[in-house]
Formats: C-alpha cells, structure tokens, sequence
C-alpha cells in the first residue's frame, strides 16, 4: 500500500466523555458530514451502531480459513493412508475416517485461529516496523477523537466542522497535516 | 445499548395464563394420553417395551430441560453474570417439571423392578448372574435398594432445589448484598447437586437400559443434550411471550446471546457425541462395540443415528454460525423447533433400542417374552461383535459365559454378514412417538406457564438489570 492513497489535511475534535462523544457522532452522522476515523481510549459500546459501520467479514474469512484446513487435513491423510502407506492398524479398515477426525479438528482450528490473526494483523496494518499515525496522542489516555478528511471538504465546510463539533461537546479542535509520506 | 432506550420499558407485567393456551394444552396432552394408548395397544411385544420407552424418553427428556434451566440461572448467578436477568424467570420456570421428573422416573424404575415392563431386565440379568466375576462392581451399583434410594434421593433435591428457586429469586430483593451472597450460596448447592444427580441419572435410567455397555462421558453428553434442548425451549418460549406482547425489553441482543449458547452447546454436543463413539470404535471392546454394531445393524437406527448428528451437528454449525441468523426470530425460532427435535432423536437412538429390539431371533422363537430370549439376543450381537472386528480373535473370549446354545446356533448360521433380519424391532419414530411427545411437551409447557403465571415476568429486584436492558452484542 502506498503512502500517497492516503489524506495528509485532517480536522481531529477531541471529546472527553464517551456518552456525549456518542451523541455527537449520531448528530453530525445525521448532518451527512463523513466521518474518517474515530479513536477511544477503550471500547465504547454502540459505536458501531452510532458509526454505522458495516459488519465485519472476518469470521467469514475464518470460516474459509478452517474449511481450508479441514479439506487439506482430510485428503493428506487419506492420501498417506490409502495411496501412499497403507498400513493395516489394528484391524481398522485402510481409510479409518473417525481416527482423522481429531486430527482434522486440530487443522481446522489451527488454520482458522492462524488465518484470521494475519488476516486481522494486516488489514489494521499492525506489523513491526511500521510508523503509524497519531492523531492525538491522548486518544490512548482519556480522549475520544473524531478525525475527519479535510481534503475532502471546502474551506467553509471545515469551518462547519470545526463550529458543529464545538456545539456537540468537543474539548478540543484542531487540524492536524501530516507530512508527505509521513506514518501508514 | 443507552440511546436505543430512552423511554422507561414496562418492566412490572405478569404473564397471563389464558383460557384458551390452557385449551391448547390440554390438547397437547389429550393428543399424548391418546399416542400412549395407541402405543400400548398396538405395541404389547417384550411387555409394551415402546410404551415405557415412550415414557421414560419423554420424561428423561424433559426432567432434563427443566433441570438445565435451573442450571443456567446458577452457573450465571455464580459467575457474576448478567446476560440472562431479563430471561431469568423464564428459565426458573423450565425448572418447574423438575418437581415432579424425579418422581416420574421412580415410577418408571419401580414399575420395571416390580415386573411391568423389561426396560431394566437386563439389569436383573446382571443381579441374578454371581457366576460372571466381570459385573460383581455393577452388582454394588444395581442394588434395587441402592438404585431405587437413589431415584429417592434425586427426585426429593430436584423438588426441594426447583421450588426454592421459584421462591428466592421470585421474592428475595436481589438487590441487598446479603440476599445476593445467599444466592452465590444456593447456586454452588444446585451445581454440585445437579452435577452428581445428573450423571448419575443418567446411568441409572438410560445406560443402565444396556449394562454391558458404558461410556464413561455418558453424564456429559446427555448434559449437553439437555442444554441444546433447554436453550432452544428458552429461545422458542421468548419468541412466543414476546409475539403476546410480553418481554418489550428482550430484542435481538438477548435472542442472540441465547442463540451464541445454542450454538456452542451443540458443537459441545457433538464433540462429546463423537469422543464417545470414536474411543469405542477405536478401542473395539466387543461391550462397547457392540452397542454401535447393534445399531448400525439395524436400519432405522443407523437412519436415526446419523440423522441426529445432520440435525444436531451440521445444521447448526452451518445455520446458526451467521450473526444474522441468530437474530433473525424467525430464523433462530426454527432452528431451536428442529434442535429440540434432533434431541429427542438423539434419546431415542439410546432408549428405543433395547426395550423394543431385543425381541427373541426368530430362531429362539419359543421362548417367546421370557427374560431368556433378550438376553440370546444380546448375545447374538456380540458374536456380531467379534466377527465384525477384524484381527482380533482374543476378544471372543469375553462373550458372556452364560451364551444360550440357541445363541451360538444363531452365531453359526448368522456368521457374520446377514443375521440381522432374525431380529424383531419394531421401534421406528411412529405417529405414536409423535403424539406422546407432543403430549409430554404439553405437560412441561403447563407447568412452565403456571409458574411463570405466578410472578412477575421479570425479576425487578435483580442486581444486573439495568444492565441487561443496555445489553449490546457487538461484533468486534
């Protein structure tokens, strides 16, 4: 992904109480201004709803993670055990599909858990090494931010932004512009 | 969530037991009065085994329900959960067929040592046989007086812990801290309770039906069966008290919560289903085995078998996996009707065998309902048993001592492949199932809507309230 996709103007307004931070969302949500990104401190309950954000796809991606790992567990052993090295264990018939089972079940957990962590880690970009942006460094401490696309909206729109997040409660309003290439 | 809340929610309101559900019901169990004659009269083979194993299924089943409604309320309450405050006094009132479940299986138990019926015969075969060293331990465990005492023991604690349930949590203010301590106290006594009685319940009247064979997770699995059951019951009861008009404050969060239960208590189900039956394949001890072969043998049975895992494995797993499906009423509703279903297909595959298919081969015909007869059949199956398990001779030496010589006829004719025919079953889901299910089912409901009738449909007094109104499943 490169640098240059990503917005470098934006408008952060800080609120310090997460009931009012939710209000505030649903009305300026309700005034059709968009929202670019949103930080709290810690999870705040509603704020899906209140962002409407969709549904996440990462269970579904899980499900084809495991469904990955279940087929390739199954078909390996019962290549090994009819094709490749059939082995007569103990009477059991050469293909003993419930002795696969458990081992099957491992797969599939494993492929899921593995699947859905890289999957999760990457699209929140979250490997080592990268810079990421701040947009104020107090939204891990006791602020919720708000942080809206300032390239995307006229300099009397801003403004707007700017007056409207001080009537719903913000403590704080500021522009944050981050350099050319500046965090991922 | 706070702001889908904002107005006050009607929280005092009492359900009413109207004329007309009363009317239902009684329907319900007009219709199974009916299915259990019809069972009785069209079934008198091995002294109306479809009759009593119609019953104890049926009430097995449903003590199981309402035992694990109980249960639900106490595992929450001890840990400090608040998810269920708003269904709590749904799943006390599941508890109320648990007044009389014990007692109605103490019938079943005496009924069968006093000679009605031969579910337990096999049992007696067991006592009377101080030749076979291998079942001197079960000799201890069947006791009559040990096993009919502990059917006592269950029904008067299932009785005493149900109405003290009803009472504390539908009259105490949850709210003082004292009351709630007292709670944590009754709970961890209904847990260790539950725990013990119901393994051993289900020893006593389900294993017990083939004592040669044991699973040693037999407890656990019909515990995991009871919880599908008993979280669909609860799903399928809040739909219709909310479809009345009742319960304004339960929406899709607590279906959901309650669906997320349904879900992981019938993957539990399965991987439990499945530990049992791969350690016995596995392990192919002819005791064990032949439980399976026996059933596998038998057409109906392997159609029953594996439709139970379809219904009670697969369906979930690929229907009720989507967080829109478990908040969908219409679609979790369906899916907690067909898991109940599955679970009583699931007994059924454990309690119709015996009473009904242990019938004389057609080859021992002559001795026609006596004890002996069943017990040949037993031993049929395991000579099946051992031809079945390739590669190990050794373990025809572990057929019962006791063989009948039309048995070893039948091994030598049967040898193997095509014995099967010469067994008499005639135990098959049948209009007469149906109906005494149905009748049973309005049994529990009457008494489930006559507790619930009593008090408030919501416990107000309850520390978690507020925050199970606010409850908000997300999914991040």
């Amino acid at each position: 992904m490169s640098n240059t996709t990503l917005p470098n103007k934006f408008v952060v307004g800080l609120w310090d109480h997460e009931e009012v931070y939710l209000h505030a969302i649903e009305h300026i949500r309700h005034k059709g201004i968009e929202i670019y990104d949103s930080l709290t401190p810690f999870p705040v309950h509603g704020l899906e709803d209140a962002l409407g954000l969709k549904e996440t796809r990462l269970h579904t991606a899980g499900f084809f993670f495991g469904a990955t790992g279940t087929t390739l567990a199954l078909s390996f052993m019962t290549w090994v055990m009819t094709t490749n090295y059939p082995i007569d264990f103990g009477g059991k018939p050469y293909w003993p599909v419930p002795s696969f089972i458990p081992i099957t079940f491992e797969m599939t957990v494993l492929f899921a858990a593995w699947g859905m962590t890289l999957t999760y880690l990457v699209r929140n970009k979250l490997w080592p090494g990268r810079v990421p942006r701040i947009y104020d460094k107090r939204t891990t401490d006791d602020r919720f931010a708000l942080v809206f696309n300032a390239e995307k909206l006229t300099d009397a729109q801003i403004a707007e932004v700017k007056s409207l997040c001080q009537t719903e409660g913000a403590v704080e309003v500021k522009d944050k512009v981050f350099a050319e290439g500046e965090g991922l | 969530m706070g702001t889908h809340h904002t107005a006050t929610p009607n929280l005092n309101e009492k359900f009413e037991f109207t004329g007309s559900l009363r009317k239902v019901l009684f329907g319900m169990m007009g219709a199974g009065l009916l299915g259990l004659v019809l069972v009785f009269f069209l079934y008198p083979e091995n002294h109306h085994g479809r009759f009593w194993s119609n019953v104890l299924t049926n009430v097995y089943y449903f003590t199981g329900i309402s035992l694990f409604g109980l249960f639900a309320v106490a595992a929450a309450q001890l840990a400090y959960g608040g998810w269920n405050t708003l269904v709590k006094r749904i799943l006390i009132s599941l508890g109320s067929f648990a007044m009389i479940g014990g007692f109605l299986l103490l019938i079943i138990l005496v009924t069968g040592l006093l000679g009605w019926h031969n579910l337990y015969e096999h049992v007696e075969h067991i006592m009377h046989d101080h030749d076979n060293e291998k079942y001197t331990n079960k000799h201890i465990f069947f006791n009559t007086k040990f096993w009919v005492l502990r059917l006592v023991v269950y029904a008067l604690l299932w009785a005493a812990l149900s109405y003290t349930f009803d009472k504390f949590f539908g009259e105490k203010d949850q709210t003082d801290v004292k009351v709630y301590k007292q709670s944590k106290l009754l709970a961890a006594a209904f847990i260790v309770v539950f725990a013990v009685t119901e393994s051993f319940v289900s020893w006593d009247m389900v294993m017990s039906l083939d004592p040669h064979w044991y699973s040693t997770l037999f407890g656990w699995y019909n515990f995991a069966s009871y919880g599908c059951a008993a979280w669909a019951m609860t799903i399928l009861l809040v739909i219709y008290l909310k479809s009345k008009g009742y319960l304004e404050v339960v929406n899709e969060n607590h279906i959901h919560d309650l669906g997320k239960f349904l879900f992981g208590f019938s993957i539990f189900w399965t991987y439990l289903w499945f530990s049992q039956f791969m350690l016995q394949w596995y392990g192919n001890i002819p005791e064990d085995t032949n439980f399976w072969v026996k059933r596998f043998n038998t057409g109906y049975f392997k159609f029953t078998i594996f439709l139970a895992l379809i219904i009670n494995f697969l369906f979930p797993l690929l229907f009720l996996i989507k967080r829109g499906a478990k908040r969908n009423f219409k679609m979790i509703g369906f899916g907690a009707a067909l898991l109940i279903v599955g679970h009583y297909i699931d007994f059924f595959n454990y309690t119709f065998f015996e009473p009904v298919v242990c019938e004389a081969p057609k080859a021992d015909e002559h001795h026609g309902g006596e004890h002996h007869s069943a017990n040949s059949a037993n031993t049929v199956l395991y000579a099946e048993a051992h031809t079945d398990a390739k590669g190990h001779e050794g373990a025809a030496t572990d057929a019962p001592a006791h063989a009948a010589p039309a048995a070893h006829g039948e091994e030598a004719h049967g040898g193997g492949h095509a014995p099967h025919g010469e067994l008499i079953h005639c135990a098959t889901i049948g209009i007469g199932e149906i109906l005494v299910f149905v009748g049973f089912l309005g049994l529990f409901l009457y008494m489930f809507f006559t507790r619930l009738s009593k008090r408030n449909l919501i416990i107000e007094k309850d520390p978690y309230l507020g925050e199970n109104i606010r409850l908000n499943v997300t999914w991040s």
